[in-house]
């Protein structure tokens, strides 16, 4: 004997959350979260109410109060007054099992227990020992429908259950087909289905614009005279043409964007590069990469920068060579000047002692001898002195 | 999940209570996380008789995160940037501002209040602000000149 219908429970879970009322809730009854009313109803230190599951959900991504952003804890999280709990669990709501047919409404405290133990259309196990699959509870005493039997035609194993979808796919089967109404095996149907003559088809160039359906079997009569199927070679052409531009303008602009970055670059690059890395922790890789490109660009740009101005640097320093050099050779020119003037002076006057002495000697030849032995010693006594000296004492 | 379950509640009662000149709805069904917003420019503010489209696309983590906000339109406008993006400084979008009470709704209000007024002081075109401190005249002028343009 199958047990009784009343002890056998529901699997069936109950989403609350998911529940239509009857009447539509006060919006005070609303948790602010999930806009639906509440469940299992708590009050938070700044005295707003929460549904019990959606308070936690929101202080595990951010510890303040989802209505007023005060700073809230889990510890200042506790019960709403029973009343208000009291209240959203007497709203009355529609059975979970409405779509099916289950005309029930219920407070929303007892609707768990309909579903688990009264409901009609509440899905529990199937009646028969040993077997695992589920029916709806009024169907739960009749034989069961798991169990597998012969197909009649094709003898081939099939659940009770799924006997009438059978039919439709069985191949020992003829089915008629939707447009000839001719009956064919269920395995040709398919293939009957590419080529019926009387199925109602759009024409080939309908993506381009033509609006003509007709008969499979009238088609080719339409074909040789429509203006897009003429056209269709060339608007292909184009469309791949665009395809291709298109592909070929957002390579394009993706290189754009990273040679022109959209903001401001990080100046101060010592001190970006840490504080890139812990930011974009949490980024995805995009933008990781993104980032990147812009440090590598602004290492560029600041790079750049460097080399210039040292090739500045060179520049000045060269010219400053080029005037010390100058100067410094104007210098030695004018002392150069100087010394040869001096030495000219001083062959003047060598030239001009030459010429007096020569002409003191022939004028003198015939002078006293006493005079010149006088003249000769004191030649003598004189010569190991310099030239300038004996010229002074010989005038 | 938490987050889809929040989104559909706040599109259910946005379809109940619409507000004047805003409409707004996901892109498609099987993805609640981008909408498709549309507001009717303001009477009064140069940007009246305009229709303007806007991006709203909402983190997986709402209502933890805020949502972000995008004009599809161009609109001449000191807290809209002016590129193809079309971003909206909204004081309330800023992650140390956002709450999670916050809802959609309450975002688009705002949006529609700062085109009545913009903000200088939370400007992105800081030109446009500048323009709208000092010449409002001209200000006015170009705003309703693009509106023409861009939102009709």
């Amino acid at each position: 004997m199958a047990p009784s219908r009343s002890s056998r429970n529901s699997l069936q879970s109950v989403d609350l959350r998911a529940l239509d009322y009857l009447t539509s809730p006060s919006a005070n009854l609303l948790c602010p979260i999930c806009h639906a009313p509440l469940i299992t109803p708590v009050q938070t230190r700044c005295l707003h109410t929460f549904c019990s599951a959606c308070i936690s959900l929101s202080l595990e991504r951010s510890l303040t109060c989802p209505v007023d952003r005060k700073p809230l804890n889990h510890d200042d999280v506790t019960p709403a007054p029973i009343m208000i709990a009291n209240l959203v669990n007497d709203l009355m709501v529609l059975c979970p099992n409405r779509e099916k047919g289950c005309t029930t409404s219920c407070a929303r405290w007892l609707v768990e227990s309909h579903v688990r133990e009264d409901c009609e259309y509440a899905t529990v196990k199937c009646a028969k020992e040993g077997c695992d699959g589920l029916v709806e509870r009024r169907e739960a005493d009749r034989e069961c429908v798991h169990e597998e039997v012969e197909c009649a035609f094709c003898e081939g194993p099939v659940r009770k259950l799924d006997i009438e979808l059978h039919y439709g796919e069985c191949p020992k089967l003829s089915s008629d087909c939707r447009h000839c109404s001719k009956s064919f095996l269920n395995p040709e149907l398919a293939a009957h289905k590419l080529i019926c003559p009387d199925e109602v088809i759009d024409c080939a160039a309908s993506h381009f614009g033509c609006s003509h359906s007709s008969r499979r079997s009238e088609l080719d009569e339409h074909l040789t005279h429509c203006h897009f199927v003429a056209l269709t070679p060339i608007l292909q052409l184009h469309t791949e043409r665009i395809e291709t531009l298109e592909l070929e303008n957002k390579a394009i602009r993706q290189k754009l964007d990273l040679l022109v970055p959209p903001r401001p670059l990080p100046t101060p690059l010592s001190g970006t590069s840490n504080s890139n890395d812990s930011s974009s922790l949490g980024r995805d890789m995009t933008s990781e990469m993104q980032d990147y490109t812009y440090h590598l660009y602004s290492e560029y740009e600041q790079l750049r920068s460097d080399v210039e101005r040292l090739n500045a640097q060179v520049r000045e320093l060269d010219v400053k060579q080029d005037m010390v050099r100058f100067s410094e050779g104007l210098r030695y020119n004018e002392e150069m000047a100087g010394v040869r003037a001096a030495i000219n002076g001083l062959r003047m006057q060598l030239h001009w002692l030459v010429a007096n002495r020569r002409e003191g000697v022939t004028a003198g030849a015939g002078a006293g001898a006493a005079r010149s032995v006088a003249g000769s010693s004191a030649g003598g006594d004189g010569r190991r002195m310099s030239d300038s000296a004996r010229q002074v004492v010989k005038l | 999940m938490a987050a889809i379950k929040r989104i559909s509640r706040e599109l259910a009662e946005f379809n109940n209570n619409p507000v004047a000149g805003i409409s707004a709805g996901p892109v498609s069904d099987d993805n609640l996380f981008k909408w498709n917003i549309c507001l009717t420019g303001p009477q009064g503010s140069p940007y009246a008789g305009g229709l303007f489209t806007l991006d709203l696309t909402l983190p997986t983590e709402y209502p933890f995160k805020p949502p972000t906000l995008n004009f599809t339109t161009k609109i001449y406008h000191p807290n809209v940037s002016n590129d193809d993006k079309g971003s909206m400084c909204l004081a309330i979008l800023r992650s140390d501002n956002w709450k999670p009470s916050s809802k959609i709704i309450q975002v688009l209000e705002m949006a529609v209040g700062l085109l009545i007024e913009p903000n200088v002081e939370d400007a992105v075109e800081t030109s446009i602000a500048d323009e709208y401190k000092n010449s409002p005249d001209s200000f006015k002028k170009t705003a309703r000149e693009w509106t023409n343009k861009y939102a009709k």
